[in-house]
């Protein structure tokens, strides 16, 4: 009898398609791991190589994906909307080099200069999402052009110069577990707020796409807007409400950025919007929309952490390591085509 | 004068999955004659016209273009001479006159295009159609008049013998009709050969020469024009046996739900009429005379323009479909799959829906969706594992269930169904009548558009007939049938004219 529901529980786990692709991906990452794992304890004789799984090097992987990692789930929730937002790198370099501003220039104080900074994300992508909800322009057309504009309003504002700090948002990333030692090396352990801000945000979203009602129209406006138009969604309006959160995500993100760099300056968040958008396809999100949830975005994001971490453990030079998340990238996407097959096969394997 | 034949179709049958199209049809077209073909929708006229321009390859039957047997696709027809104008444009848009006259069939010299002498060859024909914008204007900036012109245009051109119009006037003015009327002349005396199709009886009497009558894919009747007026060829087109109709039950009917006075938008104009509890009020009339338009106007998806629309005793203005859907009603739409379901979710996910628009709660965990959905697939009967298959994997009639699952769901009072068995094979299709009439038993109301004649005759209360906008007639139960539905929907004053041709 337990027997049987436990099989059922399971086929459904299969069956159910959205879950399908993370579950590719989860086994794609594990098996990364250990391939890591077994190439550095490989050369463990050797001082600089140190291993990969300890938790001195999983924190700082979560370290180094928190910032990415929120802007990804923000565009998360916009491509399953059935939209795209490619202004967001150089959104966050706005966000970052007018919240700098703030501090070391206008003198607003801290905690005023931040929320500027990320009013000004949220206000920003607002006028965005106002125009793809209310018009049929094309997402992806207009955050492009959105980002021209971004990065050219940013350039005015800093003078095209980079705006110094004197460390006023050291606080976001004080160790909150300060003492605490690795068992594995003895190194120190870090847990900065950061990591905890992009956690706590991964559970909230995951949350509403999940259990709210608003989450529930989002999957029904990526899947088909006119089903979801006659059925009672107000389409504009949700739309216009995600393009609002993904912006209070990358205003967060900018900030947190910033504590961590220490400069306010264009570079900052360059090249971020091909990150976030890997790390959401990876993790199972169609470009299609409709598809996909944010615990897959969640492995996308660690997935390629631990690639660009490893790399650097590896010592490989940065150009290989563009290749390796390519390729990755490649692989995921093509994996999410093929996990039908790939099911078909585990059916056929289990009923003979 | 025996003219010569350009075409002769020989018992050309043709099935889809579930549906016979065309069996054993028989049809030839003369040079300089027009040769209409009438039929209900689904007689079978679309798919004919397909298969004479090649789009479909017949299953079985013969083909004869100037005597000689042929096998037809796009590009052949147009080689033998066979032009086909759709009822929707199909036109490029971005493209200027004579471009889209010559596309794909360019005049060049060595390689290089001869714009000079397309334009004149387009000027020419142009002129013979007596119209006279530049062929250098852009097709967007034409009237539809005038892009059906441009398509006329390129079969003079090309000096194609065989032209077929299916529906050309439905967006035309009546000085716009008259003038085609007058080119269609035109091209006779050139020796074309002209196919005809239309809803508008009136122009079939002006302007054919003979009649061919399709119903359910067959050919009916064939007459010379002067041997047969309206009320016949309505006879014709109509009387299926008995076996084609449906008996229900009736209800008796209660107060009135949904009261519609003088409403217009979106191609609407000046419709009245009340629905009561426990009745099904049939719509009919020809796809295209503005019925789904309607029920968009009634459900708040496209804005009222004036009028008035009572519901439930209380003046609404559905500002969107949201508002509609907290005054109880319920949308089956005509297309599901475009319009109705979100294909790659599950059932669950599209059971739930519709009702978050009554939903106060803001959180809500998915067991409670998949419950949901288990329970609406027991009521509607849809044949689903559980409520976590795709709905993409469903058949047509189990779709049309969870459809009507997700508007069960929200308590709706006031159902409209367009077309509630388009794509449903027999079986489903008797479900969903129970369904219906279970919704009837249990005091609410029904709008049904359809296209299926037995259907709408069967299982309406009272019918509404819809012509280019405007409501003509209401039948009551006793004075529905098929005659009176197709007269409403077609019919027009052709007395004199038709006498006039033959004298």
């Amino acid at each position: 009898m337990i027997e049987a529901k436990r099989s059922v529980a399971k086929q459904n786990w299969f069956k159910r398609h959205e879950n399908a692709t993370p579950l590719t991906v989860l086994v794609c990452f594990t098996v990364v791991i250990v391939i890591l794992q077994l190439i550095m304890s490989g050369e463990r004789g050797k001082v600089e190589f140190p291993s990969f799984i300890t938790p001195v090097n999983l924190l700082n992987i979560l370290m180094q994906v928190s910032v990415p990692g929120i802007v990804a789930i923000g565009m998360s929730m916009v491509i399953i909307m059935g939209g795209i937002d490619l202004s967001v790198g150089m959104l966050a370099s706005l966000v970052s080099i007018i919240t700098a501003l703030g501090i070391s220039v206008w003198k607003l104080g801290v905690l005023p200069s931040i929320l500027v900074g990320v009013a000004s994300s949220v206000v920003l992508e607002m006028l965005v999402g106002f125009v793809i909800s209310r018009t049929k322009v094309e997402p992806f057309i207009m955050t492009l052009g959105a980002m021209i504009a971004f990065q050219g309003i940013a350039l005015l504002l800093c003078n095209s110069r980079e705006v110094v700090m004197q460390g006023e948002l050291d606080f976001l990333k004080a160790n909150l577990i300060d003492g605490a030692i690795d068992p594995v090396n003895g190194l120190n352990l870090t847990i900065p707020p950061y990591v905890v801000i992009f956690l706590a945000i991964v559970i909230i979203i995951w949350a509403v796409m999940k259990f709210s009602r608003f989450g529930r129209r989002i999957y029904a406006i990526g899947c088909n807007p006119n089903a979801a138009y006659l059925a009672g969604v107000n389409v504009k309006n949700t739309k216009l409400l995600v393009y609002a959160v993904h912006g209070l995500l990358v205003g967060i993100g900018a900030v947190l950025l910033l504590a961590r760099i220490n400069v306010g300056i264009i570079t900052n968040g360059q090249n971020m919007e091909i990150d976030a958008i890997a790390m959401a396809v990876i993790g199972g999100i169609a470009m299609s929309g409709g598809k996909g949830n944010i615990w897959g975005t969640l492995i996308g994001i660690l997935l390629l952490g631990s690639i660009s971490n490893a790399m650097n453990m590896l010592r490989l030079p940065s150009e290989v390591s563009f290749v390796a998340k390519g390729v990755i990238i490649m692989v995921a996407v093509s994996a999410s085509y093929l996990s039908p097959s790939i099911k078909k096969l585990f059916s056929s394997a289990r009923n003979t | 004068m025996p003219l010569k034949e350009v075409l002769r179709l020989c018992n050309i049958t043709k099935s889809f999955p579930g549906v016979q199209a065309l069996s054993d049809v028989s049809f030839d077209l003369r040079e300089g004659e027009v040769h209409c073909i009438c039929g209900e929708n689904g007689a079978g006229k679309s798919t004919l016209i397909k298969i004479i321009s090649g789009a479909y390859e017949p299953d079985a039957g013969t083909i004869e273009v100037n005597s000689q047997v042929v096998k037809l696709d796009p590009k052949k027809a147009h080689d033998h001479g066979i032009q086909t104008i759709y009822q929707e444009h199909n036109v490029f848009q971005h493209l200027t006159v004579t471009e889209n006259i010559f596309t794909g069939l360019e005049v060049s010299k060595l390689g290089v295009v001869q714009k000079k002498e397309m334009e004149r060859r387009t000027r020419e024909a142009l002129e013979q159609l007596h119209c006279y914008f530049d062929p250098s204007t852009m097709m967007s900036d034409l009237s539809s008049s005038e892009k059906k012109m441009v398509e006329i245009g390129k079969a003079l051109v090309f000096n194609r013998k065989i032209i077929i119009l299916d529906e050309p006037t439905s967006s035309f003015s009546s000085s716009e009709i008259d003038n085609l009327l007058h080119i269609i002349e035109v091209l006779k005396e050139k020796g074309m050969g002209i196919i005809y199709i239309s809803h508008h009886l009136d122009e079939v009497f002006k302007t054919g020469d003979r009649v061919t009558v399709l119903r359910d894919g067959r050919v009916i009747s064939n007459y010379d024009i002067c041997d047969i007026d309206e009320e016949k060829l309505i006879r014709d087109m109509v009387g299926r046996d008995a076996s084609a109709f449906y008996n229900r039950e009736f209800f008796k009917h209660g107060e009135v739900i949904l009261e519609a006075k003088r409403i217009t938008g979106n191609g609407v104009e000046d419709v009245s009429f009340s629905l009561r509890r426990g009745e099904i009020l049939g719509v009919a009339g020809m796809v295209g005379s503005g019925r789904s338009e309607l029920m968009n106007l009634l459900f708040g998806a496209e804005p009222l323009e004036s009028g008035e629309l009572v519901v439930l005793g209380k003046k609404v203005n559905f500002k969107a479909p949201e508002n509609a859907i907290k005054h109880k009603m319920c949308f089956i739409t005509e297309d599901r799959q475009f319009s109705g379901l979100f294909l790659t979710h599950s059932i669950a996910r599209n059971t739930v829906i519709a009702n978050l628009a009554n939903e106060k709660r803001i959180f809500i965990h998915p067991k409670e969706d998949i419950a949901l959905g288990d329970e609406y697939i027991k009521r509607t009967g849809a044949k689903a594992e559980n409520a976590l298959v795709q709905v993409v994997n469903l058949s047509g009639g189990n779709q049309q269930k969870v459809v009507l699952g997700k508007w069960f769901l929200t308590n709706g009072e006031i159902f409209i169904f367009d077309e509630p068995t388009r794509g449903i094979d027999v079986g489903s299709k008797q479900e969903i009548y129970s369904i219906m009439l279970r919704l009837l038993k249990e005091n609410k109301a029904i709008i049904m558009v359809s296209s299926d004649m037995p259907e709408v005759i069967s299982m309406s209360d009272r019918i509404i007939v819809m012509k280019d906008g405007r409501l003509v007639a209401e039948l009551e139960r006793d004075e529905i049938s098929e005659e009176s539905v197709l007269k409403n929907s077609i019919g027009g004053k052709t007395d004199d004219r038709s006498k006039k041709k033959c004298s």
